[in-house]
């Protein structure tokens, strides 16, 4: 679960940004002739409603649904008690209570007369979600996998934090045990504010994994995803300090898609590499956002 | 890694219900269903285990690192390709978690059948090993609570006091955390991620702790007062304390699981506060643990299941009150052969600070 600071923070991420992106969907619609595009989000695929709502699901799930004529709002699973808190954090207003999410969606076109409906990648969405809206018309939408400026700010901010927090820490694990530098680094990164974290570390026997009590030597490696503000950075250092430009090889993963980690080179992506090293396996890696005028290293 | 009693169990299982293949799902937010049976902590999007009639194991992951991590089975790095090569076997195919699983994935198959249910009530009841792995995670959970009431300070953030907890199970052998918080008074209606509300003197902070050890999950629900608790908040934590005793008193093999609600809920209607035990103002009054932090049965009124002999689950009749506002407390229990053992060890008491 998400368990950092979630906020929204207007000077970061201006209501404008918000306007612009559901504009765009909005013309999507438009164009389809939908009235109103239904966009899943869980705890771990929050990218595509965290970009049209600033709504990250702590826990549970929910569908946004974008209407062509009205404002967002939102079916949610969690209780009705947390949704004050929701509005503090997001755009939105009007939050529903939906322990059936298909039932709740069918629910709403019923009392909005709408006959038809798009959803965002409907063929990805859980299948006891999608089945039982199957026999609805549904439009299957798909939208590009791209990021506006406030993202790219907000990725390159958190790249900041991650790389900046690394280049302290690193020094300080050597003969620390993998847990003790795990422990060190969700505080450190949870106080200056991220959302979540995975951790995971190798002495370069085995790649990076969650810690297992090992105590780390000269040679360890860590590869860090942080979350800042719903946008995800990945990063591999080693103790060594062995740096490597982006190699043709790498493997790559989207960050910025609706499901953070598939393997691929979204417009923002992590790449990671290893080099050998007496015998043992160095690890490193970066963030990047992918432009037209090349790639650049955030 | 390899959950040999659980493969045994599945195996059976698959005979008794002429399935040819059973599917173990995961993904970031639920590995519990791979986990049961190849117990490793991905770290790519997704993960499946393909268990056949003859007892072979193999895996499928979407991360090279996944892929090298597995050593027990074969592994294949190639999601995908494996899930059509799956797809392409003769048989009945079943599914543990195909609930959650992308609607394209599942459509690669014909006529699935969901195994969810069945291997849900497999796991409930937990093996020696996974007992032991549970009660790490309760010791755990102790030593954590135990932080987080010496670390919390007046003026301190929500989120700040969380990220000193996190530090602190993560140095200790948490691999993940499921916690909640909430602070103030009266007005307080439910507990959230954390927030950049600072602690006052006077005020009320709930959490629920639960950190996970080896993929097992434990938990415990407890209330700090900053400052001396006023009569009302000693008031509203006696009611707890008893409703949470009752479920405990009464829970063994046996029982139904609505009982164990229902006991609770008793306590409050018995002092006048029926109403709040209800989902305008709260959600469950426990439920299952595991590989997964909520896990079913939940304990609610109308929720039937027969309680088993080693199942693992939290009692906890955590509501808003309006004496006291929101207000936790609960231990993580396993059902034993004549009652129940808390797995928790931490003072039973509105703790103060």
């Amino acid at each position: 679960m998400k368990r950092g600071w979630i906020t929204w923070d207007q000077s970061e991420l201006p209501r404008a940004a918000f306007e612009a992106r559901l504009k765009t969907a909005r013309q999507l619609l438009a164009e389809r002739d939908l009235p109103a595009l239904v966009v899943y989000t869980d705890v771990w695929r929050s990218n595509r409603v965290r970009h049209f709502s600033n709504f990250m699901p702590y826990w549970n799930r929910a569908l946004l649904v974008i209407a062509r004529d009205n404002p967002p709002l939102l079916l949610c699973g969690l209780s009705p008690r947390v949704y004050p808190w929701i509005r503090s954090v997001t755009i939105l207003e009007e939050i529903l209570p939906s322990p059936n999410l298909p039932q709740r969606i069918l629910q709403l076109c019923t009392e909005r007369g709408w006959t038809r409906l798009g959803a965002l990648d409907f063929d990805r969405f859980p299948y006891d979600l999608r089945t039982p809206l199957s026999s609805f018309a549904i439009e299957d939408v798909s939208l590009p996998d791209a990021v506006d400026e406030w993202e790219i700010s907000l990725h390159r901010q958190a790249a900041r934090m991650a790389r900046e927090g690394l280049a302290e820490e690193m020094t300080q694990g050597i003969g620390l045990s993998d847990h003790e530098f795990t422990g060190r680094l969700e505080r450190r990164f949870r106080l200056a504010g991220a959302e979540d974290l995975i951790i995971l570390l190798t002495n370069g026997r085995t790649p990076p994994a969650p810690a297992r009590g090992d105590k780390l030597g000269e040679f360890f490696s860590v590869a860090l995803a942080l979350e800042y503000r719903g946008h995800w950075v990945k990063m591999a250092r080693n103790a060594v300090g062995q740096v490597s430009d982006l190699p043709v090889t790498a493997y790559t993963e989207t960050l910025s898609g609706s499901y953070p980690y598939e393997s691929g080179r979204g417009p923002i992506f992590a790449a990671r590499w290893e080099t050998a090293h007496n015998g043992l396996r160095l690890f490193h890696g970066d963030t990047y956002l992918r432009a037209n005028k090349g790639t650049e290293l955030l | 890694m390899l959950n040999r009693e659980r493969l045994s169990q599945f195996t059976q299982l698959m005979a008794e219900r002429h399935w040819d293949l059973l599917l173990f799902y995961g993904h970031t937010w639920r590995k519990d269903f791979f986990r049961c049976v190849l117990n490793v902590n991905f770290s790519g999007p997704y993960a499946l285990a393909a268990l056949d009639c003859s007892g072979e194991l193999r895996s499928f992951v979407s991360d090279p690192w996944d892929a090298e991590a597995i050593t027990e089975c074969a592994a294949s790095v190639d999601f995908l390709a494996g899930l059509q090569q799956l797809a392409a076997r003769r048989g009945t195919v079943a599914i543990a978690g195909m609930e959650m699983m992308e609607a394209q994935f599942v459509q690669a198959f014909s006529n699935p059948v969901s195994a969810t249910f069945d291997v849900e009530e497999i796991r409930r009841v937990k093996t020696p090993r996974e007992m032991e792995l549970m009660r790490h995670a309760a010791d755990l959970a102790d030593r954590g609570y135990q932080y987080f009431a010496g670390v919390i300070e007046v003026g301190m953030t929500e989120y700040e006091l969380v990220a000193e907890v996190e530090g602190f199970l993560k140095t200790h052998g948490a691999e993940d955390n499921f916690m909640l918080i909430a602070s103030g008074g009266t007005e307080v209606t439910g507990m959230k991620p954390p927030t950049s509300r600072r602690f006052c003197e006077g005020d009320s902070v709930t959490t629920e702790l639960t950190p996970q050890v080896n993929g097992y999950w434990a938990q415990i629900c407890r209330t700090l007062v900053l400052g001396e608790p006023n009569a009302k908040q000693r008031e509203a934590f006696s009611l707890f304390s008893e409703a949470q005793k009752a479920a405990e008193d009464f829970l063994k093999p046996g029982v139904n699981i609505a009982d164990v609600a229902r006991v609770q809920n008793d306590v409050f209607r018995k002092y006048g506060y029926g109403e709040y035990t209800g989902p305008k103002y709260t959600r469950v009054r426990g439920h299952g643990l595991g590989l997964h932090c909520d896990e079913n049965p939940y304990v609610l009124e109308d929720v039937n299941y027969t309680v088993k002999e080693r199942m693992t689950l939290i009692a906890h009749p955590n509501t808003y009150l309006p004496l006291s506002g929101y207000m936790v407390f609960g231990d993580s229990l396993v059902v034993t052969a004549g009652g129940c053992e808390r797995l928790n060890r931490t003072e039973r008491k509105l703790f103060q600070k």
